[in-house]
C-alpha cells in the first residue's frame, strides 16, 4: 500500500509549452519513457524533472535554453532525438539519403529496362504466334 | 519430467543433425531412401520438441519450483490461465517456444510436400533443420529451461533445492492480450523461415522457374498475417495496459518486430513482378533473405542488451550466439548467391514508365527506406557512442519526424499502384481510374482545411485516405458492376463473387483498406489532449466534452495483488454516460511489482482514457490523468480488416467455368452448344 501511494508524477506541465518540451525528453530513471509519459510507480526522477521543467518554462527561457539546462544536468541522453550537429547529423541525413539514392537507382533501372514495343506497319495484323503469346500472357496477368 | 523434457530436446537436436547430414548426403548421391529418412527425421524433430515443451508446461502447472525457470516466472497463486504464458515470459522458455513453433511449421511444410518437388524439398529440409539445430543448441546447452535450482549440501555434494513458492509472473504479462501477443509475433518470426528456406533452396538447387514462389506465397502470407496480429496486439496492450496514453513508443523491441514486417510487405509485392514478368529475381531473393535476417536480428537486439529497452530480456551472453548465427546466415546467403547468381538472370523489360512494375519499384523503395530508418534510429545510439564516445538517445521525436513523410508517401502508393496496368497504363486509363479519387481526396482536404483543420501531416493523411479509399472502392465497383450485369446479382453478392474469383487481388485491396483505416487512427494522434489533476472525492474536472466527477477511492484485494481504485462518473452535456474504474495494482511478487488498469471509454470519434496515477507526494491527494485520443479505435478496426483481407487472400480462387464444358461435349460428338452459353457451375474450377 505504501508503494502505491509513494512517488507519483508531479502535478506539473501546467502549460502546453511545458508538455511540448517534455515530449522531447526522456525520463532519466532508466524506464526509457518520454518524460511527460513516464508513469511507473516509484520513479525517482520524473517528479523532480517535471518540477524543474515547469520552473524553467515559468522563467521565460527559450525552448533551446531549457533543453540545454537539462542536458547540463543529465547529459545528452536526456534529449529524445539526436542533436543536429557534428557526427549526429548523420542520424537525420541517412534515411533521406537512402530515399534519394533509391530514387536515383530506380530512375537508372527504369531507363535501362524501358524498351517500348516496336510499332507495327500500318494495315498488318500481328502474326498468329505473337497473338497466341499475348493472349497467354494476358490470361496470366489477370 | 524435467529429465524427460531435457532428453526429448537432446533427441530433437540429434534428429535435426541427422536431417542435415542425411539430407546433404541424399542430395549428393540422389539416394531416395536417404532423402526420405532425412525428411522423416525433420518431422520427428517436431514431435520431440512438442514433448519437450509439454514437459515444461506440465512443470508449470504442477508448481515444480525445483526448476529455476518455473521458480523465476510462476507462483502458486498465479491464475492457471497465466501459467501457460509464463512458459514464454523469460529467455529460456521463449527460446524453447521459438523452437516449438518452428518445428510445427517445419513439420507441416515437410508433410504437405512429401513426394513432391524432389529437386527442391531436400534442400528445404536441410535448411529448416539447420535453423532448428541452432535454436536446439541454445535450448539444450546454452539456455536450458530445465535447469534445476541447486545448492551445495552439508557433505559438499550438490543437491536439488526446491523452493516453496516462485517469484510469480511479471504483472505486465498478466493480461489476456499479453498471453496472445508473443505467440502471434513468434508465429510471424518463425514463419518467415519458410520462405527463406524455399528461396535459399531454389538458389542452391538452381530450381527452374518461379514455382518456389507459388509454393511459398501462402506460407509467407500466413507469417506476415501473424506478424501483423502480433504487432497490433502489442500496440493494443501498450495502450490498454501501460497507461501512458499511447500505443507505440518506437522502443527497440517494437522496432525489431516492425522491420521484418516492412521487408516482408515489400517481398509480398515485388514477388508479383517475378511471377508475372519474371523480373526482379535477384532483388526478391535478397528481400526474403533480409526479412529472415531481420527476424534473427530482432531477437538478437531483444536478448543481447546491445540496445536498452523496457521490453528486453535480462542481458546475457546469448547475444554472442545470435551475432554468430547472423554472420553465418549472411555468409551462406552470400556464398549461395555468388555461386549461383547466373541462375537469377532475368529479362528485365519495361514497356512504360507508367506501369505497375514501376509502382512496385517505388513501393519497395519506400518500404525499405522505412525499414532502414527504423533500423538506423534503433542502432544509432550505439553507432554514435562508438564513433564519438558520447551517449545520445534516439526516441519518438526522431522516428516520427522521419517516418511520417515516408509513411504518407507509402499511403499514396497504396492508392496508385494497384490501378496501374502491367506493362503500360494509357492516359485514358489514368484519367478513368484516378480522376474521381484525386478529386475526392482534394475536396476532402480542402473541406477539412476550411473547417479549421490545420495540422499539416494530418491534413495530407486525410486527403490521401479518402483518395485511396475511393481507388479501392472504384475497383470493387467496376468489377461488381460487370458481374451484376451478367448475373443479375445484388451488389453484396456481386462483390462477394468478385472477391472469391480473385482472392489474392481483392484480398489485397481489403488489406489496403485496413491500412487506410489504421492511418486514419494514427492521424488522430495529432490532436491528442490530456489533463492531469489532483482530485478528491466529490471534485471534478473537464477534458473536451467530458466532465469527470470523482466519487471515491478504495482499496481492494485481487487473487494475487492489492489495488487502489478510483470510481469516476463521466458526464457529457450534463448527462451521465458511464462509470470508469481506473486502478493501480501492486502484485504479491518478490519485487512487489505494480501495474495499471486503464479505463477507456471508446467511440468511433475518440477515446476517453483515464489512468489513476497515484497520489500527490506533497498533499497525498489522488491524481487522475485523463486523455482524449481522437480516432484511436480505427487503428484496431483497421487491424481487424487487415486480418480479414489476409485470410481472403490466402483462400483459393473460385472461378466460373463458362462455355468450355458445352464446347467440349460438342467436340466429342454431343449436341451443339446453345447460342448463349450459360455458366455450367459457379464454382467449376478451383485454383
Amino acid at each position: 500500500m505504501l508503494a502505491l501511494v509513494a512517488l507519483t508524477p508531479a502535478q506539473a506541465q501546467k502549460t502546453d509549452r511545458a508538455k511540448a518540451i517534455g515530449h522531447r525528453m526522456f525520463c532519466m530513471c532508466g524506464c526509457k519513457q518520454i518524460l511527460v509519459e513516464c508513469n511507473h510507480v516509484g520513479c525517482t526522477m520524473s517528479t523532480a524533472m517535471l518540477k524543474k521543467l515547469d520552473a524553467e518554462v515559468a522563467s521565460g527561457k527559450s525552448d533551446d535554453l531549457i533543453l540545454q539546462a537539462f542536458v547540463q544536468d543529465f547529459g545528452a541522453e536526456v534529449i529524445a532525438e539526436p542533436p543536429a550537429k557534428g557526427f549526429n547529423w548523420l542520424a537525420w541525413i541517412m534515411p533521406f539519403a537512402v530515399v534519394g539514392g533509391g530514387l536515383w537507382v530506380i530512375r537508372a533501372l527504369l531507363s535501362r529496362w524501358h524498351q517500348p514495343a516496336p510499332a507495327l506497319p500500318s494495315g498488318s495484323a500481328p502474326p498468329p504466334d505473337v497473338l497466341a503469346r499475348i493472349r497467354e500472357e494476358t490470361d496470366r496477368e489477370e | 519430467m524435467d529429465l524427460f523434457g531435457s532428453f526429448a530436446l537432446l533427441l530433437a537436436f540429434a534428429c535435426a543433425g541427422y536431417a542435415i547430414l542425411a539430407g546433404l548426403a541424399g542430395i549428393r548421391t540422389r539416394n531416395p531412401l536417404l532423402l526420405k529418412s532425412a525428411r522423416n527425421a525433420g518431422m520427428a524433430v517436431c514431435i520431440l520438441v512438442v514433448l519437450g515443451t509439454a514437459s515444461l508446461v506440465y512443470l508449470f502447472y504442477t508448481n515444480n519450483f525445483a526448476l529455476a525457470y518455473v521458480a523465476e516466472h510462476s507462483s502458486r497463486d498465479l491464475p492457471s490461465f497465466y501459467k501457460l504464458p509464463a512458459l514464454w515470459s523469460g529467455q529460456q522458455g521463449s527460446l524453447l517456444f521459438w523452437s516449438f513453433l518452428l518445428s510445427i511449421y517445419t513439420f507441416f511444410v515437410l508433410f504437405t510436400n512429401r513426394g513432391k518437388h524432389p529437386e527442391l524439398m531436400p534442400w528445404v529440409g536441410v535448411i529448416l533443420a539447420s535453423v532448428q539445430i541452432f535454436f536446439l543448441t541454445l535450448n539444450c546447452f546454452v539456455a536450458s529451461p530445465f535447469s534445476l535450482l541447486g545448492a551445495v549440501g552439508p557433505s559438499g555434494a550438490p543437491m536439488i533445492l526446491a523452493r516453496a513458492d516462485g517469484n510469480g509472473l511479471n504483472p505486465l504479462l498478466q493480461y489476456p492480450e499479453m498471453a496472445a501477443h508473443p505467440p502471434n509475433l513468434y508465429l510471424g518470426y518463425t514463419g518467415f523461415t519458410i520462405p527463406f528456406a524455399f528461396a535459399l533452396a531454389a538458389l542452391l538447387g538452381r530450381y527452374p522457374g518461379e514455382k518456389w514462389i507459388h509454393l511459398t506465397r501462402r506460407w509467407t502470407m500466413v507469417a506476415w498475417g501473424f506478424q501483423s496480429v502480433g504487432i497490433l496486439l502489442g500496440a493494443h496492450w501498450a495502450y490498454a495496459v501501460l497507461g501512458w496514453g499511447g500505443y507505440w513508443a518506437w522502443d527497440p523491441v517494437e522496432n525489431a518486430s516492425l522491420m521484418p514486417w516492412l521487408t516482408g510487405t515489400a517481398f509480398l509485392h515485388s514477388v508479383m513482378m517475378q511471377e508475372k514478368r519474371g523480373m526482379m529475381k535477384v532483388w526478391n531473393i535478397w528481400l526474403v533473405f533480409i526479412t529472415f535476417l531481420l527476424c534473427i536480428l530482432g531477437t538478437f537486439l531483444t536478448r543481447s542488451g546491445v540496445v536498452s529497452s523496457v521490453h528486453a530480456f535480462a542481458q546475457s551472453s546469448i547475444g554472442q550466439w545470435f551475432a554468430g548465427f547472423l554472420v553465418l546466415i549472411l555468409a551462406v546467403c552470400l556464398l549461395a548467391y555468388f555461386k549461383n547468381r547466373d541462375y537469377l538472370k532475368s529479362d528485365n523489360q519495361l514497356d512504360s514508365m507508367v506501369s505497375r512494375e514501376s509502382s512496385f519499384l517505388f513501393n519497395n523503395l519506400i518500404l525499405l527506406a522505412a525499414c532502414f530508418a527504423v533500423l538506423w534510429g534503433t542502432l544509432f545510439p550505439v553507432i554514435s557512442e562508438a564513433f564519438t564516445g558520447n551517449k545520445i538517445s534516439v526516441g519518438p521525436p526522431f522516428f516520427n519526424k522521419v517516418n511520417i513523410p515516408i509513411g504518407l508517401f507509402l499511403l499514396f502508393l497504396t492508392g496508385v499502384g494497384p490501378l496501374l496496368a502491367w506493362r503500360k497504363t494509357s492516359a485514358d486509363s489514368l484519367i478513368r481510374n484516378f480522376g474521381w479519387p484525386l478529386v475526392g481526396g482534394a475536396l476532402a482536404g480542402a473541406a477539412a482545411f476550411a473547417g479549421g483543420f490545420r495540422h499539416f501531416y494530418a491534413l495530407i493523411c486525410l486527403a490521401l485516405c479518402v483518395f485511396v479509399t475511393l481507388t479501392i472502392g472504384g475497383e470493387f465497383f467496376r468489377g461488381a458492376k460487370v458481374i451484376r450485369a451478367r448475373t443479375g446479382m445484388n451488389w453484396l453478392s456481386a462483390v462477394s463473387e468478385l472477391s472469391l474469383r480473385n482472392t489474392r487481388r481483392y484480398g489485397g485491396y481489403v488489406i489496403h483498406f485496413g491500412i487506410v483505416l489504421i492511418f486514419v487512427g494514427l492521424a488522430g494522434s495529432a490532436f491528442n489532449k490530456d489533463v492531469q489533476q489532483a482530485i478528491h472525492p466529490g471534485e471534478q474536472f473537464s477534458i473536451g466534452p467530458y466532465t469527470l466527477l470523482c466519487q471515491e477511492f478504495e482499496t481492494r484485494q485481487g487473487p494475487n495483488y492489492t489495488a487502489e481504485r478510483a470510481t469516476i462518473e463521466v458526464t457529457r452535456n450534463g448527462k451521465s454516460l458511464l462509470m470508469l474504474y481506473p486502478e493501480r495494482r501492486q502484485f504479491n511478487t518478490a519485487n512487489n511489482e505494480t501495474g495499471t488498469m486503464v479505463s477507456i471509454y471508446s467511440t468511433a470519434r475518440e477515446d476517453l482514457y483515464v489512468v489513476y496515477a497515484g497520489r500527490d507526494p506533497d498533499s497525498g491527494a489522488p491524481i487522475v490523468h485523463a486523455y482524449l485520443n481522437p480516432l484511436v479505435k480505427w487503428i484496431w478496426i483497421g487491424g481487424f480488416v487487415l486480418i480479414l483481407g489476409t485470410g481472403l487472400s490466402i483462400l483459393p480462387n473460385q472461378r466460373v467455368a463458362i462455355v468450355l464444358s458445352a464446347a467440349r461435349q460438342y467436340a466429342e460428338g454431343g449436341p451443339a452448344p446453345a447460342t448463349s452459353p450459360a455458366p455450367v457451375s459457379p464454382y467449376g474450377a478451383q485454383h
